[in-house]
């Protein structure tokens, strides 16, 4: 039967080929609709998750009561054994320690006194090992106004306007006036590089990037970082495993009495980003829905015209005498047939532009002025497990509604009057 | 003249399938509105909570205060000038006092930034009316993240330290008497309200101001000397910017629903053309050119825009203009670099955003329409009065 | 008459024998007891962090009281980091940056390696009557020693702490305890002396325990190893070019 089917709707185009381009057509929408909108919500995120919280972010109990003071004196020690305890039983993510900082760039003019100085905030990154990938996470590279990134110890980037506030040329020498884990000033000579642009006004007024080792040094933190960051290889956030993470690596190693054990946190966790995306969600699903209704409604009128147009066909088949019941069951599965395969097809092909978009995304870099760390030009899509039979809703579910309704004509209208609209 | 005539009575002819293609598409066009107004919205009420809650109209800085450099603050204040007082006194501006001071809440230490306003101000929507009518010598207004960091809750007593004009220490045991739910980062992370009169005895900076927030509606002055007006474009500079490289993705988003308006007509106009090639045979074989039929065609799928255009106003407005007015509840306020949201989203619909989709729609619709319409330029009248397409 | 004159005498004696001295007299005498031409000193500093204590060895040139050159000695980390006071000017060199650096403004507010003591503190004036009028309140025993209680009110507008309360030992004229008060009378430091060292004729404090009263922890503690009084000091160390030596 599905055979006999299967060779009718081969041999009718107007019966296969067009539905099927349509259902495929409106599948691959949806499919497209829901991966970009998750990928949207992604982006938004990412360049918090980047620069600042990690997808999971590692820091001591004391440290996370105060996160917002940046309290360095209660940073993680023995970093590298926490780093390859991660690495080792942790590894569907990368991690990256880092040490944020406050302090004072101090300009010396040639005779070595201040020539100028301004307020910095910092970030150390593992700039300097080979296969870092911090330089990409943070869109160092592209975010590059002057000069380059540092490629040797004692090398550091400033934020541009923060450079031209102090009258800084590239190359020359900046002190860095802070203080160490244990709170004695500390000072250390690097040198300018190069400058960048962060796209956040508060950073580009007076940042800077430098290598995690230098500063590990500077600050007497050897061995120490104040934060460890998680980012799932894939660099989409993924609550549900982010949660799991959390609380296995609590379980085993964090102790709620020791202020200075280790404890994970989840994106969710920091910075109101959970309030951000449970309404981004939200916002999303609704959309995502109301899309998913209107294209249910297009593509259950287009099964709603195709069957209209077969009137005439129904009313040759029952003149010869085939049965009411039969026939509209017939229509049910050529139908289904059309819905399965044209949805599969759209959702393959939403698939494939959706996972191309996932992985290389839309660069729209030529189209900002200037390149920043902290405002994605990149915009990308994001499948999910829901991805893969949203587009079945519209496409099967729409298209067999459509017929099924259409086709109780086949019981209501006289033969003759089915007939009759052959010529129409 | 007998083209329009003939499209018009076909669609009409054809009765519910028109209806129905027509609604399908209004569907699609009100989508394409309330989607885009949604995003728009999004992005507009970020800034409407920053002017609400901080910003007002505009501020003048006294010539020294730089918000990113905690350093300048010492020096950061200046008697206010007789023009804006006048402003104050009359509810239009409200003068801000900012001061660096140090909180020991359970003993730890916690700079922060403390804040005197003026209680009774109706320039900004703080709650600052609970600064007044209580007992405690000192009452703080702070937010709920401050509450969070500090380890803070409402009728808590905390010890704040701060240094006067003289740079002579004092402190004192305030207690917070209310700690208020915003979405404005600024105004909420590491800071203190208190009364201005309060802050400016306790630091000895009477009538002086760090900076003076205009109303809403208030117009700037000309230049006052050692103030400087800050418009609105520099102070939501960031969010503005955020918001722009936001209208990327969102066009992503216009663009598959275009598609999905696009997917309505289509399924429409290709099965027309497919079944009415015994019509289009006729009419050649009467005399029709080739071109007029393909205009007639044409024409019908337009005027299928233009009915859905229409039914979408007839529906569309009354339910656009709802959202419009009350606003969609979310369930949770939405903070990201401080970016900021109400507890409801307005949508906004400019007119260039209904005009344009409109249009848009309307000329998709019609390049739609043209497409398939061109196989008729290889017809045969013969063969489609015989009912064959080639 | 005879009878009425020896008693005049003995209740003249007796009062001028329990006359209490004023605020004045007894700061000048302690300003008397610790400053002087010159000082050298050694000394440490202990810091209890959260984390532990922390040592720091120093050895200070002091000329009067408007010159201090400080070289820190220990740990390996701070060896050679240098400080220079001049009048109310405050510079800072680091080995590791051959730089000299003037703290001023927002910088002296910072603490001294994370100490209970501000770079502020530092820079202050240590002569007590410059800066404060002292009221005589009472007395009580500190560590088994009697103790005026002054009651000190700045002089001036620009003082750090506008009041504090010290308890003086009554024969060495040493502070034994301070409070440090803010305006609204609310306490912010304390210092407490728990051992003095006699050098001649002079007692010195040689441990003190610095504590902000506001944040919890265990405080600072200043260890004078050695001190030795109006020796020569060479002028040119007190000078920004002997600090990079």
């Amino acid at each position: 039967m599905i055979k006999f089917l299967f060779l009718g709707l081969l041999r009718d185009r107007s019966r296969s080929i067009f539905p099927l381009l349509i259902v495929s057509a409106g599948v691959a929408l949806t499919v497209l609709l829901h991966s970009w909108m998750g990928g949207v919500q992604n982006d938004m995120i990412e360049a918090n998750a980047n620069f600042y919280t990690g997808h999971v972010k590692i820091i001591t109990n004391a440290y996370l009561e105060q996160i917002d003071q940046i309290p360095n004196d209660l940073a993680l020690l023995g970093i590298d054994s926490i780093m390859s305890t991660l690495q080792n039983e942790f590894t569907d993510l990368d991690w990256y320690a880092r040490i944020r900082f406050g302090g004072l760039l101090d300009i010396p003019d040639e005779s070595g006194e201040t020539r100028s100085q301004g307020p910095v905030m910092g970030i150390a990154i593992d700039i300097l090992s080979p296969g870092s990938q911090e330089k990409d996470l943070l869109n160092l590279e592209k975010s590059i106004v002057r000069g380059r990134l540092p490629q040797q110890p004692g090398e550091i980037v400033i934020s541009d306007a923060f450079a031209h506030k102090l009258n800084l040329n590239i190359g020359e020498t900046a002190t860095l006036i802070s203080s160490t884990m244990y709170g004695s000033m500390a000072m250390h000579n690097f040198i300018v590089v190069g400058t960048v642009k962060f796209g956040v006004t508060a950073m580009d007024k007076g940042a800077m990037v430098a290598d995690l080792k230098d500063m590990q040094y500077v600050l007497n933190m050897e061995d120490a970082a104040g934060e460890i960051l998680g980012f799932f290889k894939k660099r989409i956030y993924n609550n549900l495993m982010a949660n799991k993470l959390v609380q296995k690596f609590n379980q085993l190693y964090n102790q709620p009495e020791d202020d200075f054990s280790p404890k994970m946190i989840a994106l969710v966790d920091q910075r109101g980003l959970g309030e951000f995306l449970s309404i981004y969600d939200y916002y999303a699903k609704i959309i995502i829905g109301i899309f998913v209704i209107i294209m249910s409604l297009v593509l259950w009128n287009s099964g709603l015209m195709g069957s209209f147009r077969r009137y005439g066909e129904f009313g040759v088949r029952l003149a010869i005498g085939e049965d009411h019941s039969h026939i509209y069951r017939t229509l049910i599965y050529e139908s289904f047939l059309i819905g399965i395969i044209g949805s599969i097809c759209g959702t393959g092909i939403g698939l494939a532009i959706a996972y191309y978009l996932q992985v290389h995304g839309i660069d729209v870099s030529y189209m900002l002025k200037q390149s920043s760390m902290l405002i994605s030009d990149v915009f990308r899509a994001r499948i999910t497990s829901t991805t893969y039979y949203i587009g079945f809703i519209p496409g099967l579910l729409a298209t067999l509604l459509g017929s099924a309704i259409s086709g109780i004509a086949i019981y209501k209208r006289q033969t003759s009057q089915l007939f009759k609209e052959l010529e129409v | 003249m007998i083209i329009p005539h003939l499209a018009v009575r076909n669609i009409l002819g054809a009765g519910l399938r028109t209806w129905l293609n027509v609604i399908v598409l209004s569907f699609a066009f009100v989508t394409i509105i309330w989607t885009q107004g949604f995003n728009e919205g999004l992005n507009a009420q970020a800034s409407k909570a920053m002017i609400d809650a901080e910003l007002g109209g505009g501020q003048y800085w006294h010539h020294n205060y730089d918000p990113y450099d905690q350093i300048s603050l010492p020096d950061a204040h200046g008697p206010i000038p007789t023009l804006l007082q006048d402003y104050i006194n009359n509810s239009k501006a409200t003068a801000i006092l900012i001061t660096q001071a140090t909180i020991y809440p359970n003993g730890r230490v916690y700079p922060i930034i403390l804040k005197g306003i003026d209680p009774g101000q109706k320039v900004l929507q703080l709650p600052t009316r609970v600064l007044t009518g209580t007992e405690t010598m000192l009452p703080v207004l702070i937010g709920e993240r401050m509450a969070e960091n500090a380890g803070l809750r409402m009728g808590d007593y905390v010890t704040i330290r701060w240094r006067d004009a003289h740079g002579t220490f004092d402190a004192l045991d305030a207690q917070i008497v209310h700690v208020m739910k915003t979405t404005v980062q600024s105004i909420d992370n590491g800071q203190l309200w208190i009364p201005l009169d309060k802050m400016q005895n306790m630091t000895e900076l009477r009538n002086k101001a760090t900076l003076i927030v205009l109303g809403k509606e208030t117009q700037p002055m000309a230049e006052i000397e050692d103030w400087v007006f800050k418009d609105l474009n520099y102070l939501l500079k960031d969010i503005r910017d955020l918001a722009r490289t936001k209208t990327v993705g969102s066009s992503i988003l216009y663009l598959i629903l275009l598609f999905l308006a696009m997917l309505a007509i289509f399924d429409t106009q290709i099965f027309s053309i497919f079944r009415r090639r015994k019509e289009m045979g006729t009419l050649m074989a009467l005399g029709m050119t080739r071109l007029k039929v393909i205009q007639l065609f044409t024409l019908e799928g337009t005027m299928h825009g233009i009915l859905a255009a229409l039914l979408a106003t007839v529906y569309g407005f009354p339910l656009l203009a709802y959202f419009a007015n009350n606003g969609m509840d979310l369930p949770q306020s939405m903070d990201s670099y401080g970016v900021a949201l109400g507890e409801k989203l307005f949508p906004i619909y400019s007119a260039g955003l209904v005009s344009g989709t409109a249009l848009l729609v309307l000329i998709v619709v019609t390049i739609v329409s043209f497409i398939p319409t061109r196989k008729i330029v290889k017809l045969n009248p013969t063969d489609a009065l015989r009912g064959k397409m080639k | 008459m005879k009878m009425s004159m020896v008693i005049l005498i003995l209740c003249t004696a007796t009062l001028v024998y329990v006359q209490v001295p004023s605020g004045s007299e007894i700061l000048k005498k302690i300003d008397q007891n610790i400053t002087s031409e010159s000082k050298i000193i050694s000394s440490k500093m202990t810091i209890h962090g959260r984390r532990g204590s922390r040592t720091i060895e120093s050895k200070s040139w002091i000329q009067g009281t408007d010159k201090a050159f400080t070289e820190y000695l220990a740990p390996a980390r701070e060896k050679g980091t240098k400080m220079l006071k001049l009048q109310d000017q405050l510079w800072t060199y680091s080995p590791q940056t051959d730089r000299t650096i003037r703290i001023s403004g927002h910088m002296l507010r910072q603490s001294v390696m994370g100490s209970d003591l501000s770079y502020e503190d530092y820079l202050e004036d240590p002569q007590l009557h410059n800066v404060y009028e002292a009221q005589v309140e009472g007395s009580e025993p500190i560590n088994g020693y009697d103790c005026w209680i002054l009651q000190l009110t700045s002089k001036k507008d620009d003082v750090a702490y506008d009041t504090r309360k010290i308890w003086v030992d009554r024969q060495r004229y040493v502070v034994l305890k301070e409070n440090r008060y803010a305006k609204g009378g609310k306490l912010l430091k304390t210092i407490e002396v728990k051992s003095l060292l006699k050098i001649k004729t002079r007692w010195y404090p040689e441990r003190v325990v610095f504590k902000d009263v506001l944040k919890s922890g265990a405080g600072t503690e200043f260890t004078v190893d050695k001190i030795e009084f109006d020796v020569p000091i060479d002028p040119y160390i007190f000078s920004k070019a002997a600090l990079r030596k």
